[in-house]
């Protein structure tokens, strides 16, 4: 059997074997089956134990090993560095995480639950501005037009001048200043409805709260939306692997 | 005794749901068959995706791109299109990238895999393979994106500082800093886009921690896709392909281009017209998202038939008890 061959063959055994766990994890659809429990079993053992060698040779081995120990001058001529032997600390605080499973000793896993948790802590002010900073800028739009000479805004074509392009784009036209308004209004209402500390009255605000549970319900169907298409991919993209990928590739040499 | 008799709407509202999970399975295979596979529905892209694409095309040839790829097997149905587009955009300018994750140990396998079937396509196709170390670089998995996109925004250096790879003219490891693909890179500003393709939140911890020092923009499956819509509007990521949809609406302007001259089927961008992106010189065009986006009305289609003949059984049976 030529080189060719035997990776024709891997292919298809791979690809077949990748067959079998879909249907064999999809078989839940009918009922809960051995079938189903014993793939299920191989799937959770597989991610674990790749999980656990891709750890140690993509991020263990290389950012913590190597820098720890430091190596000589050896046969690929790098340049000799020296152990970084502070980097062994970390085995014994890491092992304190594990003493939670101790009564005798938990306490030591709250050093290190303290560090992390103290390092995350002084993060959040800087990462806080930085997530909702610029949406707070982004949100204070202007709702009145500052121009009533075109109800859109004119085409940005390529062949205008740069000044052209200046005039056009410093302009809030009609259309642009009903769709800021309509995202104003929106999210105005929809902070309203998190207004708890008072008691909200009268018919403009329980109105305009009202409008606020509305949007935020239209948003929640539309997320709902976006995550089914998202769940349909999924199983379109099983059925493309059994049909197109294992089933027509393999018997009838690909699409 | 009496019994009440079953009428067709009430018939159907008791199906069995195993029996639409059939039909679901076979609407949506029969639909993937070949006989359909000319059929390419017509596409009006979304700005975000426009965007996208504008901040590709645009990008200059002669910086690298970073390429933050978070997803694993579970969500190929939108990743792989993601990720397979992003790539045959690089690849068709010329642009040298490197691709890691911060995610998922497993995601290295997956993002390999992408790399190896584009590869063999431009290589059927007689066109240049991407090779590691001259035109890319693979630096694998780095746990806890917290910790990684920090030390990426305070110093790329030191972030993959201990990273090797092997030089293929002398076959010995060395630094990735040596390859040509990062020769010139000194801090993350100096990539011109910084893209995440991503299933997860990775995209918030890079939000919070690169914004300011990086072009991001951003492919993502549909779950993600609503919550990171408000970083495209405030700016915060450059561009957005949301889903399969974004998949497709990435492939349908590598065939027909964004404000591309007189063609009647390019994407037009309203108020952006100005922002010119031809559709790409070689290879691959519409891909895996066009395969599957047929597929992805019949399942459309169906849900929408299941809720109407849902609803109706409702009102007729509540309406017979009422009676």
């Amino acid at each position: 059997m030529n080189s060719q061959a035997t990776l024709d063959l891997f292919n298809f055994v791979k690809i077949t074997c990748g067959v079998l766990a879909t249907i064999g994890l999809y078989s839940v659809l009918y009922k809960e089956t051995k079938l189903f429990r014993f793939f299920e079993h191989v799937f959770l053992g597989l991610a674990a134990g790749y999980s656990l060698v891709a750890v140690w040779k993509d991020a263990l081995y290389t950012m913590w090993w190597q820098k720890m120990v430091g190596h000589a001058v050896d046969a690929t001529h790098q340049s000799a560095t020296a152990g970084y032997w502070i980097y062994a600390i970390l085995v014994p605080i890491g092992f304190m995480a594990y003493q939670v499973f101790s009564q005798k000793h938990n306490w030591m896993s709250r050093i290190p639950i303290g560090l992390i948790i103290g390092l995350w802590a002084g993060q959040q002010v800087q990462i806080w501005w930085q997530t909702y900073g610029p949406q707070i800028y982004a949100s204070m739009l202007p709702v009145w037009p500052t121009t009533f000479s075109s109800l859109v805004k004119p085409p940005v074509t390529p062949d205008l001048l740069p000044a052209q392009i200046a005039a056009i784009n410093k302009e809030l036209y009609l259309t642009q200043a009903v769709n800021n308004l309509i995202f104003v209004v929106t999210l105005l209402s929809a902070f309203t409805y998190f207004l708890y500390s008072f008691e909200l009255k009268g018919k403009f605000m329980l109105g305009f709260n009202k409008l606020g549970r509305w949007m935020l319900m239209i948003g929640f169907g539309a997320i709902f939306g976006s995550t089914v298409m998202a769940r349909f991919a999924l199983v379109i993209d099983r059925m493309f692997y059994i049909w197109i990928e294992w089933f027509q590739s393999m018997h009838f040499g690909g699409r | 005794m009496k019994t009440e008799k079953t009428g067709f709407w009430q018939k159907l509202q008791n199906v069995d749901r195993r029996v639409l999970y059939l039909i679901l399975v076979v609407t949506t295979s029969v639909l993937l068959s070949p006989m359909f596979a000319n059929i390419s529905i017509p596409d009006d892209p979304e700005p975000s995706s426009k965007a996208l694409y504008y901040k590709l095309m645009s990008a200059p040839d002669n910086k690298t791109v970073f390429v933050q790829s978070d997803w694993t097997i579970s969500t190929r149905g939108e990743n792989a299109a993601h990720l397979e587009a992003l790539l045959r955009v690089l690849m068709s300018r010329h642009i040298k990238f490197v691709i890691f994750t911060v995610a998922d140990p497993q995601a290295p396998g997956v993002y390999r895999d992408v790399i190896r079937t584009i590869n063999s396509e431009r290589k059927s196709e007689g066109l240049k393979e991407y090779k590691l170390w001259e035109d890319y670089l693979d630096l694998k998995y780095f746990p806890n994106a917290e910790g990684t996109l920090n030390a990426i925004a305070s110093d790329v250096r030191k972030a993959f500082g201990g990273v090797t790879a092997k030089d293929p003219t002398t076959g010995q490891d060395r630094n990735v800093f040596e390859s040509p693909v990062l020769a010139n890179v000194r801090a993350v500003s100096d990539a011109s886009l910084y893209m995440i393709v991503t299933a997860s939140s990775s995209i918030d911890r890079a939000v919070e921690r690169l914004n300011e020092k990086a072009t991001l923009a951003l492919m993502c499956t549909g779950v993600i896709g609503p919550s990171a819509i408000p970083w495209f509007q405030a700016g915060q990521v450059k561009g957005v392909a949301v889903g399969l949809r974004g998949g497709l609406d990435v492939e349908y302007m590598m065939k027909h281009g964004l404000n591309y001259g007189s063609d009647p089927k390019t994407a037009r961008w309203a108020g952006h017209e100005s922002q010119v992106a031809p559709p790409v010189s070689e290879g691959k065009s519409l891909a895996r998202a066009n395969l599957y986006f047929l597929s992805f009305h019949g399942a459309i289609i169906l849900l929408i038939l299941a809720v109407v003949v849902g609803n109706i059984g409702m009102f007729v049976t509540r309406k017979k008890r009422t009676a």
